[in-house]
């Protein structure tokens, strides 16, 4: 105890351990703490497929337009998004909540792709561009029990795939992708119409969009096909157009089809067995090893040696696969991943894992999805990190740079990268956070 | 070292007067090898009268370990070593719960926090996250144009490294032990200073929602040097000192003639 007229002088080390020992704890995190999900866009973002609207039009004085965000940027959201979809120039969000509801759409709305969202201004005509996650609105029999479990976007047309109620189908249909019979001089601008498909020989599981044609995969591990054909990527034997979703055979007869897949005019689809079969176009050598036709429009097998197939992806003139051990397989013409000599192969190359991060300090590192975009890849490694490589069309890759990536390069997002859906010029990512 | 036995004197050939064969007269002059008194010791003086010391990579005063010098003609290598640019190993240890001033466990206590909440998966992601963001850092201070096929071969071999100034990067990190509060950290890295790495324990503790302080800064490795070839304080002696550079001679070499060329 010091006396009135004696000075403090620096604490001696009793005096700071008694500081220490009475100082207040602080709690950050409770025992509530879970890991937060988010969505992270990026590219382009004057169409308003990025879902910033300050970004098109600015909402204060110092804000000034952005047309490109080069890194992720976090789109607040007010559901738990699943499930998301890039077109061409849109983008679609879906989230398996019972509410009514769930979707959203963003970007260009010219052919009703995101369907009918009335405009503020005039109530009788629709938003041609859509700058913020709007709700789709479904013609849902039972809105507060149907669940959306998947969303796909292709060029103009969007297709959304619910547990009970079959698919929904919007947007252009001029080759018949949305199902329904091509009606001649149709316009498709502020259309309410919103087509429902249920006729298939069992439940549908997974809807992929192509450019102008729309892929059905179903429980029993058929795959129905629709829309344009010209380059065969309808499958059905012939290149003319389908406007019902029909059946498709040659070499996926009888096969069980575990995953199918298109972005562009080709498409692949992965067997059980770990097979991988392919139609459509072949312009650029990505059906080469079977066939020398440009087109092929029935399902071919691909005889690769290279093991057993988990999940493959197409781009535009691109394709790569995803192997059971991890290893990433690309083909096709466009920068593919292995340096700016490897312009174009018909024989898959695997990209080295040393790329993805695999090192003798984590050799535990495996790619464990791949997606594509048009002339862009995609990879997800199991500790949640993403890669991409391709033509940086307007700051879509993500990296921060606008020059194309050779190989496979690291995007920084912070959290753990749960799934991507690549587009033309835009992505988005589904992140959980770290803590 | 002046008590070794130093050089031999340099021997000359002289002609020096010898007594003639037969007593008497003239002195003939004989060829004869004699040492030159220039380098006769009591003339010369001792052989070293200071030694030029040069020191490697700085180590702080709170951190311990491998620490690189080089003796005499051995500074050269030192600047030949500094340029290769060779990742240094840390050991550091870190305690959660805590938040001071200097990031480490002597400084003016800031925060304390709960940390209850941490686990070692939370901790191996934060590190994943700290490796992906170095990696990328490492490609792109390395100065090499990303459109080559030479950068994409480079790449793919791990060999890609920045070859001149570049903010300190951390080329591999892993958890050694996590033992709460206290958890141990293996770190490779460049261009860094140990603050940095105190820095960097601080920011993992923010990451985790808590704090965390640095107990504990050990290098174990600076290039070609391991603990192994260190010398303890015990052993500052001549003949260990001699022992060691023998030793080290021939992996100094090597590296520098990879490296170098």
């Amino acid at each position: 105890r010091r006396g009135l007229g004696v000075a403090a002088g620096p604490p001696n080390t009793r005096q700071l351990l008694e500081a220490e020992e009475a100082a207040p704890v602080f709690q950050y995190a409770g025992k509530a703490a879970r890991r937060k999900d988010r969505v992270f866009v990026w590219g382009f973002s004057y169409s308003g497929a990025l879902g910033v609207p300050s970004f098109v039009r600015p909402d204060a004085g110092w804000k000034k337009p952005r047309r490109i965000q080069p890194t992720p940027y976090r789109l607040e959201t007010e559901e738990k998004i699943s499930s998301a979809a890039c077109g061409y120039g849109f983008t679609l969000l879906a989230s398996n909540t019972r509410d009514i509801t769930k979707v959203w759409g963003m970007g260009l709305n010219k052919d009703s792709q995101l369907g009918f969202q009335r405009s503020r201004g005039d109530r009788t005509k629709g938003y041609e561009y859509v700058l913020e996650p709007s709700p789709v609105p479904l013609p849902l029999e039972k809105p507060q029990q149907t669940r959306v479990l998947q969303v796909s976007c292709g060029r103009a047309h969007s297709l959304v795939l619910t547990d009970s109620e079959g698919v929904f189908t919007m947007g252009n249909n001029s080759y018949g992708q949305c199902g329904r019979k091509v009606v001649e001089d149709e316009i498709y601008s502020g259309s309410h119409l919103i087509h429902q498909l249920k006729e298939f020989d069992s439940r549908v599981v997974q809807v992929v969009c192509g450019q102008d044609h729309s892929l059905f995969r179903t429980k029993k591990g058929t795959v129905y096909a629709c829309g344009w054909g010209a380059d065969g990527q309808t499958g059905l034997g012939h290149y003319n157009i389908s406007s019902v979703p029909t059946k498709l055979h040659g070499d996926i007869a009888g096969v069980n089809i575990v995953q199918v897949t298109s972005y562009g005019d080709c498409c692949l689809a992965v067997s059980d067995e770990g097979d991988v079969f392919g139609w459509g176009n072949s312009e650029y050598l990505q059906l080469a090893s079977v066939t020398e036709t440009t087109q092929v429009n029935v399902p071919r097998h691909l005889p690769f040696k290279i093991g057993k197939i988990k999940e493959a992806a197409c781009g535009g003139t691109g394709n790569a696969v995803l192997t059971e051990e991890g290893n990433v397989f690309v083909w096709g013409y466009g920068i593919l991943g292995k340096g700016p000599n490897l312009i174009e192969t018909a024989v898959p190359e695997m990209i080295p894992p040393s790329l993805f991060g695999w090192s003798e300090f984590s050799p535990d590192i495996r790619v464990a999805h791949v997606r594509c975009g048009l002339s862009q890849f995609a990879a997800l490694t199991n500790r949640g990190e993403l890669f991409v490589w391709g033509k940086n069309l307007r700051g879509c890759l993500g990296t921060g740079r606008m020059e194309d990536q050779y190989f496979p390069w690291r995007v920084t997002v912070p959290g753990e990268v749960v799934d991507v859906a690549c587009g033309v010029d835009h992505m988005v990512s589904m992140v959980r956070s770290f803590t | 070292l002046n008590a070794a036995p130093g050089r031999a004197p340099r021997q000359r050939v002289r002609f020096l007067p010898a007594p003639a064969p037969g007593g008497g007269g003239a002195a003939e002059l004989v060829a004869a090898k004699v040492p030159v008194l220039a380098d006769h010791p009591l003339v010369r003086g001792p052989r070293f009268r200071k030694l030029k010391i040069g020191a490697g990579h700085r180590l702080d005063v709170k951190a311990s370990g491998v620490f690189v010098l080089g003796i005499g003609h051995g500074n050269k290598l030192l600047t030949d070593l500094y340029n290769c640019h060779l990742t240094k190993v840390y050991t550091v240890g870190g305690l959660f719960g805590k938040a001071t001033d200097d990031f480490s466990d002597t400084g003016n206590l800031v925060e304390k926090t709960t940390f209850h909440h941490i686990t070692r998966e939370k901790l191996e992601r934060i590190l994943a996250v700290i490796r992906g963001t170095n990696q990328k850092a490492l490609l792109m201070y390395s100065n090499i144009d990303m459109k080559t096929q030479e950068a994409y071969e480079l790449a793919v071999k791990g060999l890609i490294r920045p070859m001149g100034k570049s903010p300190p990067i951390i080329t591999a990190v892993r958890c050694l032990q996590f033992a709460l509060p206290e958890f141990q950290l293996e770190i490779h890295c460049l261009h860094e200073t140990q603050q940095y790495l105190r820095k960097m324990v601080h920011e993992i503790g923010l990451e985790l929602k808590s704090s965390a302080v640095c107990t504990q800064v050990r290098r174990t490795c600076d290039g070609v040097f391991t603990v192994d070839d260190a010398l303890p304080r015990t052993q500052w002696n001549l003949q260990s000192i001699q022992e060691a550079i023998r030793n080290c001679q021939l992996k100094v070499e090597t590296e520098l003639e990879k490296t170098l060329g």
